[in-house]
């Protein structure tokens, strides 16, 4: 069977993940366990920055297309607003939900109702989940592109200001680890679990955008040869 | 529950989401491009990749 070049990236990004956990599991050394209510749990986030991370690269994809569809009209725009939104959609919930896990098991509570990062990135899941089944329950039309794609351009205000909120406003989420304050840093080996996640989250994500968009094409020339048989 | 167990089954089910949300959007892909070549050679219909919402809409403004 003939294995497509966005296949094949997702592979690599999904073969990139499952090294990430083994790293994570059995080569990333263990956190100050005096510093942690549970040390072990720490290790989650290997997979909960990078899929952050995945989900910033989806959001900045969706900004794109959306302003390219509403300035525009760029066909290719409007596919990339639907690829960022679901892949925005699925690496949101990914951070979300270990992110929940961690908060769980060292908080003592999923959820933290007065912290900004927990809840500007909350926000910026629900848009995508917005934007996501939005779409799918209304005709496609000029109208309807319009209206998602100005939320997906002022819901991108959500990215900058959930960047920063660690940095203004330490309530519980942790301040960052990299480009942070004096004494933020981690060890070189927990540096590079981390890096090979991100890159393999990067891959990966990249693969599922060329696929959604590809997608997008095939309903489109779906929707011409339904039009055509009509006799439209 | 011990610390890594607890590690473990959430990671187990982030992958498990993972690969179902890679693996439909990849057969979803493949079905419809197989059932649109099959299609369009039944049909005799040329196939094109360009997007009549957005051409309508252009064809208004100018």
């Amino acid at each position: 069977m003939r294995v497509k070049a966005n296949e094949a990236i997702l592979a690599s990004g999904f073969l990139g993940l499952m090294i990430t956990l083994f790293l994570a599991f059995n080569w990333a050394p263990s956190v100050n366990i005096n510093a942690f209510e549970s040390p072990e749990s720490q290790r989650i986030f290997y997979w909960h920055v990078p899929a952050a991370w995945a989900a910033f690269i989806a959001f900045a994809v969706l900004f794109v297309g959306s302003a390219l569809w509403f300035f525009k009209r760029s066909s290719i725009g409007w596919k990339m607003h639907i690829a960022g939104s679901e892949a925005g959609l699925a690496c949101g919930l990914m951070a979300v939900w270990s992110g929940c896990v961690w908060g769980a098991a060292e908080w003592g509570t999923p959820w933290d109702w007065e912290d900004w990062r927990l809840n500007t990135f909350g926000l910026l899941t629900l848009l995508a989940l917005f934007l996501v089944l939005g779409r799918q329950s209304q005709p496609d039309g000029v109208e309807t592109r319009d209206t998602f794609s100005t939320f997906g351009l002022y819901g991108f205000v959500l990215v900058p200001l959930t960047y920063v909120a660690t940095r203004i406003w330490v309530i519980r989420h942790p301040g960052p680890v990299i480009a942070g304050e004096e004494g933020s840093s981690i060890s070189s080996e927990m540096g590079l679990v981390l890096l090979i996640g991100a890159i393999s989250f990067t891959t990966l994500i990249i693969g599922h955008i060329l696929t959604s968009m590809e997608i997008t094409k095939f309903e489109q020339r779906l929707e011409r040869l339904q039009k055509e048989l009509d006799g439209e | 529950m011990d610390d890594k167990t607890y590690l473990s089954i959430a990671y187990l089910g982030m992958i498990f989401g993972l690969a179902i949300w890679t693996w439909t959007v990849v057969s979803r892909s493949r079905n419809m491009e197989q059932r649109l070549e099959a299609m369009e050679q039944s049909l005799k219909v040329k196939s094109t990749d360009a997007d009549s919402v957005a051409a309508i809409d252009s064809s208004e403004q100018s």
